[in-house]
């Protein structure tokens, strides 16, 4: 089995190593879309493992469980899709050595910490995956992506140390172990968590964009190559969320106070967020204004966990479904940006309408699997939160509410893409893999509860 | 006794080396580079041999009566392995890279032979069995490393040597003072697991605490603890091969290796900890992980800039002995490794840029990562793992550390270290962004043409070896033999008697 | 067997010099070459000879004293014959090619070495206090003479003022053996030894007046204003001569007066002044040392400065413990022998330096590591030995001081000791900073005979190994300064 999850990270870091010598670019960007092969086999065919591998590092562990599957699915399929997207539109480009390299080490840094059971694996492949993004990020070597790359990478830097100290803490009550499980178990344990809790809080708000630590975000996502911003939004942004999962004592002990701030953080993040980009005027800057909103969403429900313990075990699904959708959703969005849209006015209108469908999605329309994330939501912190948190009853038009906001803003989004530039030529692949997936953000998350 | 031609051996190696190389003409570049090498390569078996021998709990080690009373002896425990394993190891390294790097350039015979004789010196100090050993080795290291410091002969290098002479002798000084001291105290210099001063009559406390501040006085000025680390910085003129011989494979390693002694094998750890003087040396040792790291920031020339970061870096060490616990200890000592490797390939690195490029200022990188890749991501590989980010080896250092400050009630020291890799990052990572994402600003200032690779193989391949050995001491820190578990045994022995 | 030894020790030298003196300098070159290896043959066989069967008493010619004259032959003294013949022998091998034989009176050389070598060796196995004065006087005779075979008129004036220097300090010397032989009736150093049992103002006035001329001609601080100038001026071997062995002799003599009678005479205040002019001498000579143009007047300096640790002997071996006192004598004993080691390889190095620099001063030596780094690595070993560097004589030598004076109490001294150490350092280092300078691309200098360069790294490498083999050579010492065996 170890081999499978060795596959599944050193494909990409093998492939990374290619870049060195140029000859083999060609053939690395035939490979490109198929570099996450390895892991969606695994997250197709494997439903709960555990290896063990003593020698490694500080001891480490491959892991996947109902909670990782939905995260390496989402993660394995968006960077194919923008893979092959990025192959189209970019191969043959200035710095694509620098791209590819970037790429490459991303996605291996991303895969790893999803399939990662210890914490030492997943700061592991978390480190790699930040500071290669930040290749991503400056990549198009303007002033504003360097402008953002310095932001980027101060914020990268500092919620690393915060996860670096929460980590220690965190093990240190656990007798010393690197498992993740065990922390989570001993912070539930601890009498005081505090600390501990906040700093990893801390560290991976930075990555899931919480308020107050978001403010690299809408600089960064932007200025990436498209396929960057895609998988920077659907899947980067995820890992932060991820690691709250793995490692806070979810379900296991009450801690109103942090959840109830927690939440709080979520609903700022979901309605401000919405409500900041609208007032923006690129469409990839709405959009990840529109990442921070939709993680503000699955933030709201961590807080909801941490403020009642038993709605873990109702709950914990919907995580894996909120990463599907968006993942994919957002994903597609993204590449939508740089689609050439047809310059004749009808084809022209007909391809704004078909990109705007994942949009609906997001936005929650019924029968999309934005719908059915946001009712699951709100049914879950509408029934069992009674009590527990002062502004409850307040929840239900909060969540409605933003539904508007979130409407607003892709609207705006959508005013943006329509009124840019078309194109006569209309290449097929970046469609292809445009197609490909919003095909999946919109199907897959409806079967996710046969899937997972 | 058994076992004692093995550490013979080992010395001899080098001391031989050395005396080849000096009898050699200048001219005979291809003979000296051959002893060299054999030198080295056969050292490396030789301290493999042994590390396997003291791993199964044999005994190696040799003593006889040098002066009425006190006996020269050369042992090889667990902590002298370490040691002797990461020199003997780097110097392979260190010797190839030099032979590329002086290549056509004077007074190689010169610079070969006290070379070696400084790499004898270190294994010198790596085995000695106690701190008069010990001493006479430190203070040969001493004198066999200024003739490299001032080895270019030029104005700025012979202020260099006289600066670093005049902090080392001072420091050499002040430990003959606290060793003779000690000795007049106790009659007893030997090295023991777990120390043997505990026995001492209380009424020697006091006595017993100022010659502590003696000894770790006096090793504080090699291993660069502030405010004694003025030798370091300037003498980063020295040429490349050098600054990684200085950095990482021995004086300052001699000066943390021998706070490593005094505390745990003179005083014993526990008898330290309830003598006081460890939280006094922690304080120190964290007030030089800042300084060291800020002074760094604000330094634009790329060596001067490494040789802050070891001020820093070997404090951590320092820092890790002082963490009363097993876990501290595993910290301390295994960052003596870890260091190493890391601070090895930066300047290997630096060399490079220097020699092939004529690159020596942070902001003439621009645009050097594309037009030298290996080197760059060697680099960029070390940087990453100073700064602490896993799986690479400083990770490994900060994660034992980090674990044994909680265990020792001291978490003070997290911030410390936080603060640190924050500063690492502060300084690191602007020099990664103009390697990789800066455009190249017109012509580099003396470009040679060096190889047909990036430049000369033997320029290229040592630190490329060494970002890899970066990488997996920290990938397989777990694993058998690694320099962590290595640390692991040594802390288990010293701290159960 | 041991009476052909002592004979041959004693009387070889004096017949080589009459030998000398009737030939010319080359062929007397040859014959001292043989005396040389003779000299050393019958060294080291009594040297190996006392290491067996310990020390003894020999009367010359089997007269018993107070008739005849009695010999010492203790460890000490042998390790003593010994290192003179092997620094003596290779100032001769090195002078024999360093000197200029077309110059007339270089030819004279070779009986003033071998009358020398007479002194030292009478010196160092006298029994009694008069020999020890013939012995001294024949000493400064020929050193003197030796100095001025340097030629020009300032090494005249040198010598000069040498030999008044030495003969205040020999007649003042002569008046205290004259007053204690009126005191005790006894000239042996064992019978004043027992004679003295209370303090006596005679006596210690006596003790006083000739530890006073033994200072002078030890160049002890601030005594030492003759010794720059003699051993600056003087050819290299014959520096060498003089720094390594003949200024020892006045101190053998003074250690072996006080240690008889010092005790004896309670004169501590005299140990202690002693010992404060042994450190103003380190301090100041160093400082000297660090602050001369030439690069023989720096060696000459560091002979002053070096003299200075001997006298610390004085005040750490009175009134302290046996095991103490022991540990200052062992400890002296050791930096004689390196300091002779080191300081007569440094003078030959000094020499070939100037040889091929063609100039006498510091600044001159820029380059010379690239070009000449076997004498400039000679120098620097003596070097490293005169800091007390481990491993070398001289750090075994402050080892054992630095012990002695913190047992004593009197921790003063080491701080003289650690910190002499580091001026040392300083004048050493400050010739290395010089050799290491890079001036030319081309080499300019004149390249001696490689013979002539092998000599005092020899001697370099003894001194530095010295204190590798400190324990076994302390242990053929014996108990230095006591403690003989009467011979059968």
């Amino acid at each position: 089995m170890s081999w499978a999850f060795s596959a599944a990270v050193l494909l990409p870091l093998l492939a990374a190593s290619l870049v060195a010598t140029g000859s083999t670019r060609f053939l690395l960007w035939r490979l490109l879309p198929w570099l996450p092969l390895p892991a969606l086999l695994l997250a197709t065919q494997v439903r709960d493992a555990s290896v063990d591998i003593p020698w490694l590092m500080l001891g480490a562990r491959w892991q996947l469980d109902t909670l990782r599957s939905p995260f390496l699915l989402a993660a394995s399929l968006l960077w194919g899709g923008a893979g092959l997207y990025a192959r189209a539109v970019l191969e043959g480009a200035e710095r694509e050595r620098w791209f590819l390299s970037s790429w490459c080490l991303a996605l291996a840094g991303n895969l790893w910490l999803i399939v990662a059971g210890d914490a030492v694996g997943f700061y592991a492949g978390f480190a790699l995956m930040t500071f290669a993004a930040w290749g991503l990020v400056v990549h198009a070597d303007s002033p504003r992506a360097l402008w953002a790359g310095k932001v980027y990478i101060a914020m990268a830097v500092l919620g690393e140390l915060a996860l670096l100290a929460g980590l220690l803490l965190a093990s240190e009550l656990a007798g010393g172990s690197v498992l993740l499980a065990e922390m989570a178990t001993a912070l539930g344990r601890s009498q005081q968590p505090g600390l501990a809790l906040g700093l990893l809080l801390t560290g991976f708000g930075v990555k899931a964009g919480l308020p107050l630590l978001h403010f690299w975000l809408p600089l960064a996502h932007p200025v990436a190559p498209t396929p960057a911003s895609a998988v920077l939004s659907g899947a980067m942004i995820k890992a932060g969320l991820l690691g709250w999962l793995v490692v806070l004592p979810l379900g296991l002990t009450s801690l109103p106070a942090w959840g109830t701030m927690v939440m709080a953080l979520g609903l700022i993040a979901l309605l401000g967020a919405a409500l900041r980009g609208i007032w923006t005027r690129e469409a990839k800057t709405v959009l990840a204004w529109s990442s921070i909103s939709q993680m503000g969403l699955a933030t709201l429900m961590l807080g909801a966990v941490l403020v009642e313990p038993a709605l873990w075990w109702l709950v914990s699904g919907w995580f894996g479904l909120f990463v599907l959708h968006h993942g994919l959703a957002k994903g597609a969005l993204f590449l939508s940006v740089g689609l050439s849209l047809p310059g004749a006015p009808v084809a022209r209108g007909l391809a704004l309408l078909v990109v705007a469908l994942p949009a609906l999605s997001v936005i929650g329309l019924p029968l999309t699997s934005g719908e059915a994330v946001k009712r699951w939501l709100k049914d879950s912190v509408s029934g069992d939160l009674a009590g527990a948190v002062p502004w409850q009853p307040w929840l239900p038009h909060l969540l409605s509410l933003s539904t508007l906001l979130t409407l607003l803003l892709l609207l705006r989004w959508w005013w943006l893409l329509r009124s840019g530039d078309g194109s006569t030529a209309v290449a097929t692949l970046p469609w292809v893999a445009w197609l490909l997936l919003a095909a999946l953000s919109l199907g897959l998350p409806l079967y996710a509860p046969i899937l997972l | 006794m058994s076992g004692a031609w093995l550490p013979l051996a080992t010395l001899a190696t080098s001391l031989l080396a050395s005396l080849i190389i000096f009898a050699l003409p200048e001219h005979r570049h291809s003979i000296r580079t051959t002893v060299n090498i054999l030198a080295a390569t056969l050292k490396l078996a030789l301290v493999a041999a042994m590390t396997w021998g003291v791993f199964q709990g044999r005994f190696y080690g040799i003593s006889y009566e040098m002066l009425p009373g006190v006996r020269f002896v050369l042992r090889a425990d667990a902590v002298a392995m370490l040691f002797a394993g990461l020199s003997a190891l780097l110097w392979l390294f260190t010797t190839l890279y030099a032979v590329g790097y002086l290549e056509g350039s004077p007074n190689r015979s010169r610079f070969f032979g006290f070379f070696s004789l400084c790499v004898a010196s270190t294994l010198g100090i790596a085995l000695a069995g106690n701190l008069f050993t010990f001493f006479l080795f430190y203070e040969m290291l001493t004198l066999s490393t200024y003739p490299l410091v001032v080895h270019r002969g030029t104005p700025k290098a012979l202020r260099a040597g006289r600066q670093y002479i005049i902090y080392t002798l001072g420091g050499g000084a002040v430990l003959l003072l606290g060793v003779v001291l000690l000795y007049q105290l106790e009659g007893d210099l030997a090295f023991r697991e777990t120390g043997h001063l505990m026995g001492s009559d209380p009424a020697r406390y006091p006595a017993l605490i100022g010659i502590f501040a003696l000894l770790v006085a006096g090793l504080g000025v090699k291993a660069a603890l502030v405010p004694l680390h003025g030798w370091l910085p300037t003498a980063m003129v020295a040429p490349a091969p050098v600054s990684a011989l200085l950095h990482a494979v021995a004086v300052v390693k001699a000066g943390a290796f021998g706070i490593v002694r005094v505390v745990y094998d003179i005083y014993g750890i526990d008898f330290a900890a309830s003598l006081g003087v460890l939280e006094p040396l922690a304080w120190v040792a964290a007030f030089t992980v800042i300084y060291g790291s800020l002074r760094a920031l604000w330094q634009s020339d790329l060596k001067r800039r490494l040789a802050f970061s070891t001020v820093s870096q070997i404090a951590y060490i320092v820092l890790g002995i002082s963490l009363f616990g097993p876990l501290g200890t595993v910290g301390g000592l295994v960052h003596l490794l870890h260091q190493g490797i890391m601070k090895v390939t930066l300047f290997f690195c630096a060399g490079n840029y220097a020699e092939t490029l004529g690159v020596h200022r942070v902001d003439e990188l621009d645009g050097a990562g594309p037009r030298m890749p290996l080197t760059s991501l060697a680099f960029t590989v070390a940087a990453f793992g100073m700064i602490g980010i896993p799986p690479l080896a400083g990770f490994v250092t900060k994660w034992m550390l980090g674990r044994g400050a909680l265990a020792a009630d001291m978490a003070w020291v997290i911030p410390v270290l936080l603060l640190s890799s924050l500063l690492n990052a502060l300084y690191f990572l602007p020099i990664v962004y103009r390697l990789w994402f800066r455009p190249l600003r017109g012509d580099w200032p003396a470009e040679r043409a060096l190889g047909r690779l990036e430049t000369h193989a033997l320029l290229l391949w040592p630190p490329v070896f060494t970002a890899v050995l970066t990488v997996l001491v920290g990938v397989l820190a777990a694993a058998p033999f690694s320099p962590l578990a290595w640390a692991d045994l040594v802390a288990l022995r010293m701290y159960l008697p | 067997m041991s009476s052909l030894l002592m004979a041959g020790l004693l009387f070889t030298p004096l017949a080589w010099a009459v030998l000398c003196l009737l030939l010319a300098f080359r062929a007397a070159r040859l014959a001292s070459v043989i005396g040389m290896l003779l000299q050393m043959a019958l060294s080291l066989a009594l040297w190996a000879w006392v290491a067996e069967q310990g020390g003894f008493f020999y009367h010359l010619g089997g007269w018993a004293p107070p008739l005849g004259i009695g010999l010492r032959v203790d460890g000490l003294a042998v390790t003593f014959v010994l290192l003179t013949a092997l620094v003596g022998a290779a100032c001769g091998l090195h002078a024999g090619l360093y000197l200029d034989p077309s110059r007339p009176w270089q030819r004279y050389f070779w009986p003033l070495f071998w009358m020398l070598w007479a002194g030292l060796n009478a010196v160092w196995l006298a029994g009694d206090l008069f020999n020890l004065y013939v012995g001294l006087e024949l000493i400064t005779l020929a050193a003197v003479g030796l100095v001025v075979l340097g030629g020009a008129a300032p090494a005249l004036e040198a010598a000069l003022r040498y030999l008044f220097a030495a003969l205040i300090g020999s007649l003042a010397y002569l008046l205290g053996v004259a007053l204690l032989y009126a005191e005790f009736g006894s000239l042996s150093l064992v019978g004043v030894g027992e004679g003295a049992g209370s303090a006596s103002p005679a006596a210690s006035f006596a003790l006083l007046i000739m530890l006073f001329g033994l200072a002078v001609k030890a160049a002890l601080f601030p005594g030492h204003t003759w010794l720059p100038p003699a051993h600056g001026i003087a050819r290299a071997p014959v520096s060498a001569l003089l720094s390594g062995l003949v200024v020892k002799a006045a101190f053998y003599v003074a250690a072996r007066v006080w240690l008889e009678l010092g005790p004896a005479l309670e004169a501590a205040v005299v140990g202690v002044l002693l010992g404060v002019a042994g450190s103003a001498a380190v301090c100041w000579g160093s400082w000297q040392a660090l602050r001369q143009p030439q690069l023989k007047l720096v060696v000459a300096w560091s002979s002053v400065a070096q003299i200075g640790y001997l006298f610390l002997l004085f005040p750490l071996s009175h009134g302290v413990p046996e095991a103490v006192s022991l540990q200052a004598q062992q400890g002296v004993t050791l930096q004689v022998i390196s300091h002779a080691l080191a300081k007569s390889a440094m003078f030959l190095a000094a020499g070939n330096l100037i040889l091929s620099v063609r100039s006498k001063r510091v600044e001159a030596l820029a380059g010379v590591s690239r070009y000449l780094p076997l004498s400039l690595f000679s120098f620097g070993l003596a070097g490293v030995s005169l800091m007390g560097m481990p491993p070398s004589g001289g750090f075994a030598a402050k080892w054992l001081l630095l012990q002695a004076s913190l047992a004593s109490g009197q921790w003063w001294w080491a701080a003289v000791l650690l910190v002499g150490g580091l001026l040392a350092a300083a004048y050493v280092f400050r010739i290395y900073r010089a050799s290491f300078q890079e001036v030319e691309e081309s080499d300019p200098f004149y390249h001696p005979p490689r013979s002539l360069e092998i000599i005092p790294l020899v001697l370099a490498l003894l001194a530095l190994g010295l204190g590798l083999v400190a324990e076994p050579v302390l242990s053929v010492l014996g108990l230095p300064f006591g403690g003989e065996v009467l011979s059968p």
